[in-house]
C-alpha cells in the first residue's frame, strides 16, 4: 500500500512538471527572442557594465593607493579600508588623518582615478576636460574636469553609477515584493475563490491588528531611537520586528486551526480579495510620487537616498501587482492548476511553486521599465536638490550644478548624458523583454 | 451611462479619504512647533515672569485659535501608558517627552504630577528679582529646567536635577522662595522613578475622541476652501495656491493639447508606413526623446538656446517683466516668448509616448478582420486607415490620459523650477526650504485630487469611446 502511494506520488509529480515543461520551453523562446535582439543584448552587456563598474568603483576612483610600499611595509589601503569600514581592522596611527597623496612612497600603485567624488581640490575649480589644469602630471589630471570645488567629475561619475544601479535595485525590489505578492493573491484567489469562516476571518483580523500593536506599536520608540543611531541597528530592530509579527500571526493560525476542529458548522464565505486589491492599487496609483516624495522629504529631519528608494519602491508596486494579477486570472484555469488543486496540494505551494513561475515574465517588462522611472525619479531629486543629501554626489547633483555657471558645459552634457543612457537603456531592455514575449506584435 | 460615472465618482471618496489621511500623517510628523512657526517667536527661556507670562497666554491663544488643542483623529488606539489628555498640553516638544515618559514608567498620572511640579518650580523661578549675586544661578536654573522638558534619559535627567539643586541650595534667597517647590518636584521624580509599571506599554487601550478633533477640523476646512495660513507671510494658503496653480494648469493643459495633437497623426503615419527608412528613423528619435530626462534638455536649452552664454533666442527666466498697464496682446505675446522653452520641455516626452501608443494601436487594429474586408470591398488605404482604423485605435490613446495627467503635473513642477515660472512647483519647492508645511501638504492634496479628477476623466471618456465598459460592469 505503502510502495503504492509512493509510486503514485512520483507519477503525478511527473505528470505535473510534464505540463510544466510547456511552459519552460515559452521561457526557451523568450530567452531565444530575445538574443535575437541585438540592441537589446547590447544594452544587457551595458548593464552588466555599469554593474561592474558600481561594484569596483572603490578600486576604479579613490583617494588611496591600491598598493603601497611604505616604510618598507606593503600595504593594501583600499582593501583595508572596507575591513576598517566593517570593524574588523582599524588603520595605523601613521595613516590617521593623512593626505594620501602627499605620502613619500617607495613604490605606489594608484586606481585608475586617484580622487573620490567628494576629494576638494582647491587650485583647480571649474576646470574643463580641456582647460590647462594646474595639477603636477597627467596622472592627477582631472580627465571630465570639476566642479564649483574641485570635485573630480569622473570619480563622481563612478561613484554615482553605484548610486544610479542601487536606485533601481532596491526600489523595484520592494515594488516586485509587494506588487508580486498583492497581484498574486488578487488574481489567484480571484473575488470567489478565498473562502473562509466567520470565526476564522475575525481571528486573522485581530492577529493582525495584536500583530501590528505588539511588532510596532509597542517597540516604535525602540525603532525610532534606532534609526538616530545608525542604520545597521534600524534594520536589526526592523527584523526583530518583523519576527515577532510573523510569530504573532503563527500563533493565530495555530489558534485557527484548534477553532477549526471544533465540530461546528460555521458558514464560509468567499471574501472579495480582487476587490479590495484592485480599489487599493487604484488609490496608490492617484498619489501623485513624486510630490508624495518631495512632501516626505521635507518632513524628514535626516534626509537619506535609502529614504527616496523606499518611497518610490513603495509607490511604484502597482505596476507589477497589475501584471502578475492579470496573469495569475489567466493562469488559474489552466489545466496544470486544476491538476495541482485536483491533487489537493497546499495553495501556497501551488502559488509559489506551479503558478509564480510562469507569470513573472510580465513582471520583468514592468521591472525593467520601472528602474528607467527610478533613476529617473531619483535623478530629478537629486537635481532640484530635495530628498537627497546635499554631501551625497551622484549624477543629478552633478548636473545641477552646471546651472550655477552656464559656460561649464561638461557638467550638463555629462552626467546629463549618463542619465539618460542608463534610462534609455532599460527602457530597450523593456522593449526587448515585450518583443520576446509577444512575438506577434513584432512581426 | 450616468449610473457608471456616479459609481466612479464614489470610488473617488474613499481614495480621498485615505490620501487626506496621509497628508495628515505626514504633517503632524513635520519638524517644529506649528504654533510657533505662526507666532516667530520662542516661548519661556528668557525674560521677566511677566513676559513669560504674556507670551504663554499668546502662544495658547494662537494655539486654541489654530486648534492645535484638540486631539489629533476621532479616536486612538495605543498602549495604556499613552495619555488620553495629552493634547492639552501646550508646546509640541513638551508633548513628545512627556510621552516619552510616561511610555517609560508606565503611569501617566505620575509623568503629569512630574510635568505639574516642574512647572510649578518654573513659575516660582520666575518671581524671583535676579540681583548680582544670584543672577547667573538663576539663569543657570531656568537653562536647567529647559533641558528637562525636552529630556527622558535617566541619566541626563539625574544630573540636571542635581545641578538644579546645587544652584538652588547655594544661595540662600533663592532657597527661601522655592524650596518647598523644588522638594515637591523631587519628590514627584522620585515617585515617577520608583512606581515604574513597564507592564501598562503592552496593554491596548482605545480612546474615542468625537469629531472635536484636529484631522476633522483641517478636511471640513480643506472641504470649503480653507486651506491655513502660510508661515512665512501670513497670507491664506489658498490665495497663494491659486496664483500659482494658474500658470501650472496652463502649462500642463497646453502641453497635453499639443502633445496629442502632434502625436496622434504622427503615430499613425508611422503605423501606416510600417517598414520605411523614414518610419523607422521617426520611430528611433521618438524613442530617444522619451528617454530624454527633461530636467536635462531644459538645462541643456537653457545652456545653449538662452539668453545667457548661448545663443540668446529664448529668454530662461520668469514669465516677462512687462507692467500690468501694458496692452493685453502685448503681454500676451510676452507671455507666450517665454513659455516656449518650457512647454517644448514639458511636451516632447507625452507626445513621444502617445505617438508610439497610438502606432502600437494602429498596428493592432490593422490586423484585424474587418480591417482586411475593408480592403477586399476595395476601399482606399487612406478610407481603411481614418475612417475603419483610426477611431478603434483611438481608445487606448484615450486611457494614457490618466497617465499623461499626472505626469504633467510632476512634470511642469521641475520645469518651473527651472524656468522660475511662479507656478505650483516654485511655491512647492520654496516652501519646502523655508518650511512653510502648510502650502506643502496643501500642494501634496491638490496635486492628488488632480490626478485623480485626471484618473476620473479618463474613464468617463473611456466608457463613452467603448459603451461595452460602462455595461460589463453593471453585470
Amino acid at each position: 500500500m505503502n510502495m503504492f502511494n509512493l509510486f503514485n506520488r512520483k507519477a503525478r509529480e511527473e505528470k505535473i512538471v510534464a505540463i510544466q515543461n510547456n511552459n519552460e520551453s515559452y521561457w526557451t523562446i523568450v530567452r531565444q527572442q530575445f538574443y535575437k535582439n541585438r540592441i537589446a543584448v547590447f544594452c544587457l552587456r551595458l548593464v552588466f557594465s555599469f554593474v561592474f563598474i558600481a561594484l569596483f568603483a572603490d578600486f576604479l576612483a579613490n583617494e588611496k593607493p591600491l598598493v603601497a610600499k611604505y616604510e618598507n611595509t606593503l600595504y593594501f589601503p583600499v582593501f583595508k579600508e572596507y575591513a576598517v569600514d566593517l570593524g574588523i581592522s582599524d588603520w595605523q596611527p601613521e595613516f590617521r588623518n593623512v593626505s594620501w597623496k602627499d605620502l613619500n612612497y617607495d613604490f605606489v600603485v594608484w586606481p585608475l582615478v586617484p580622487y573620490l567624488p567628494r576629494n576638494i581640490d582647491v587650485i583647480n575649480t571649474w576646470v574643463g576636460p580641456f582647460d590647462t589644469q594646474n595639477v603636477e602630471s597627467s596622472k592627477w589630471k582631472h580627465w571630465l574636469g570639476t566642479d564649483d570645488l574641485g570635485h573630480d567629475v569622473l570619480a563622481g561619475m563612478i561613484h554615482g553609477t553605484r548610486i544610479a544601479l542601487l536606485v533601481g535595485i532596491v526600489s523595484m525590489g520592494i515594488a516586485a515584493l509587494i506588487g508580486i505578492f498583492f497581484g498574486a493573491i488578487a488574481g489567484y484567489y480571484g473575488d470567489d475563490k478565498l473562502k473562509m469562516n466567520i470565526p476564522t476571518i475575525i481571528s486573522y483580523v485581530l492577529g493582525f491588528f495584536i500583530a501590528i500593536f505588539y511588532a510596532f506599536g509597542t517597540r516604535s520608540y525602540v525603532l525610532t531611537d534606532a534609526i538616530g543611531t545608525s542604520f545597521g541597528s534600524f534594520v536589526v530592530e526592523l527584523f526583530w520586528s518583523i519576527l515577532l509579527f510573523v510569530a504573532i500571526m503563527a500563533f493565530f493560525r495555530v489558534l485557527i486551526f484548534f477553532i477549526n476542529k471544533i465540530p461546528l458548522n460555521f458558514k464560509k464565505i468567499s471574501i472579495p480579495i480582487d476587490i479590495l486589491i484592485s480599489r487599493l492599487i487604484e488609490i496608490v496609483v492617484s498619489i501623485p510620487q513624486l510630490f508624495l516624495i518631495i512632501s516626505i522629504a521635507a518632513v524628514v529631519a535626516k534626509p537619506s537616498i535609502f529614504i527616496v528608494m523606499v518611497i518610490i519602491g513603495l509607490t511604484t508596486w502597482t505596476g507589477i501587482a497589475r501584471f502578475t494579477r492579470a496573469e495569475f486570472l489567466r493562469i488559474r484555469n489552466l489545466e496544470f492548476i486544476e491538476a495541482a488543486n485536483a491533487l489537493g496540494y497546499k495553495e501556497l505551494r501551488i502559488i509559489v511553486k506551479h503558478a509564480l513561475p510562469n507569470a513573472l515574465s510580465p513582471v520583468l517588462i514592468a521591472i525593467a521599465f520601472g528602474i528607467a522611472s527610478a533613476i529617473l525619479i531619483e535623478s530629478t531629486l537629486s537635481f532640484i536638490g530635495v530628498g537627497v543629501p546635499a554631501e551625497t554626489i551622484t549624477w543629478g547633483s552633478m548636473l545641477s550644478k552646471s546651472r550655477e555657471v552656464s559656460s561649464a558645459w561638461w557638467l550638463a552634457i555629462i552626467p546629463g548624458f549618463a542619465i539618460f543612457i542608463t534610462v534609455t537603456i532599460y527602457n530597450l531592455i523593456g522593449e526587448g523583454l515585450t518583443d520576446a514575449m509577444n512575438p506577434k506584435l513584432k512581426k | 451611462m450616468l449610473k457608471y460615472i456616479l459609481k466612479r465618482v464614489l470610488i473617488f471618496l474613499p481614495t480621498l479619504v485615505v490620501i487626506s489621511l496621509l497628508t495628515f500623517v505626514i504633517s503632524i510628523n513635520a519638524p517644529g512647533d506649528p504654533v510657533e512657526s505662526m507666532l516667530n517667536q520662542n516661548v519661556g527661556g528668557e525674560g521677566r515672569s511677566g513676559e513669560k507670562l504674556a507670551n504663554e497666554k499668546t502662544y495658547n491663544e494662537k494655539r486654541k485659535e489654530l486648534g492645535f488643542d484638540l486631539p489629533m483623529f476621532y479616536f486612538s488606539i495605543t498602549n495604556s501608558t499613552y495619555p488620553d489628555t495629552l493634547h492639552r498640553i501646550p508646546k509640541k516638544a513638551h508633548r513628545e517627552t512627556l510621552n516619552r515618559l510616561s511610555f517609560e514608567y508606565g503611569v501617566w498620572e505620575n509623568v503629569s504630577a512630574y510635568y505639574h511640579a516642574l512647572r510649578a518650580l518654573e513659575s516660582k523661578i520666575f518671581e524671583l528679582m535676579p540681583n548680582e549675586k544670584n543672577s547667573s544661578k538663576i539663569r543657570n536654573i531656568k537653562d536647567n529646567i529647559n533641558v528637562l522638558y525636552i529630556n527622558y534619559d535617566e541619566k541626563k535627567m539625574m544630573q540636571t536635577i542635581e545641578s538644579i539643586e546645587f544652584d538652588i541650595f547655594k544661595d540662600s534667597n533663592i532657597k527661601q522662595t522655592c524650596e518647598n517647590e523644588f522638594y515637591d518636584f523631587k519628590n514627584s521624580y522620585e515617585h515617577m522613578l520608583f512606581n515604574e509599571k513597564t507592564i501598562n506599554r503592552y496593554i491596548p487601550v482605545f480612546y474615542w475622541y468625537g469629531i472635536n478633533n484636529q484631522y476633522h477640523r483641517w478636511i471640513s476646512g480643506f472641504l470649503v476652501g480653507d486651506f491655513g495660513i502660510s508661515y512665512q507671510d501670513k497670507r491664506p494658503v489658498s490665495s497663494k495656491i491659486f496664483d500659482a496653480l494658474k500658470w501650472s494648469m496652463i502649462l500642463s493643459v497646453l502641453s497635453i493639447f499639443i502633445a496629442y495633437i502632434v502625436a496622434i497623426p504622427l503615430g499613425v503615419k508611422s503605423a501606416v508606413d510600417k517598414g520605411k527608412t523614414s518610419e523607422k528613423v521617426i520611430t528611433t528619435l521618438l524613442f530617444l526623446l522619451y528617454s530624454l530626462p527633461n530636467f536635462w534638455v531644459a538645462t541643456m536649452l537653457i545652456q545653449y538656446l538662452g539668453d545667457g552664454d548661448g545663443l540668446g533666442w529664448f529668454p530662461t527666466h520668469g514669465l516677462g517683466d512687462l507692467p500690468e498697464s501694458a496692452p493685453y496682446w502685448d503681454r500676451f505675446f510676452e507671455t507666450a516668448y517665454h513659455f516656449i522653452l518650457p512647454l517644448f520641455c514639458l511636451t516632447y516626452a507625452s507626445f513621444a509616448f502617445i505617438s508610439r501608443q497610438m502606432r502600437g494601436g494602429v498596428l493592432n487594429v490593422l490586423e484585424m478582420d474587418y480591417i482586411r474586408t475593408a480592403r477586399a470591398k476595395g476601399l482606399k488605404n487612406k478610407v481603411v486607415v481614418w475612417k475603419h482604423a483610426f477611431r478603434n485605435s483611438l481608445i487606448p490613446i484615450i486611457t494614457l490620459f490618466a497617465n499623461i495627467f499626472p505626469a504633467a503635473i510632476s512634470g511642469s513642477f521641475i520645469i518651473e523650477v527651472i524656468f522660475s515660472i511662479p507656478g505650483m512647483g516654485q511655491l512647492t519647492l520654496q516652501a519646502i526650504f523655508q518650511r512653510d508645511y502648510p502650502i506643502v501638504f496643501t500642494v501634496l492634496m491638490f496635486s492628488s485630487i488632480l490626478t485623480l479628477i485626471g484618473i476620473l476623466v479618463a474613464d468617463i471618456m473611456y466608457a463613452f469611446v467603448d459603451p461595452r465598459i460602462s455595461f460589463s460592469n453593471k453585470k
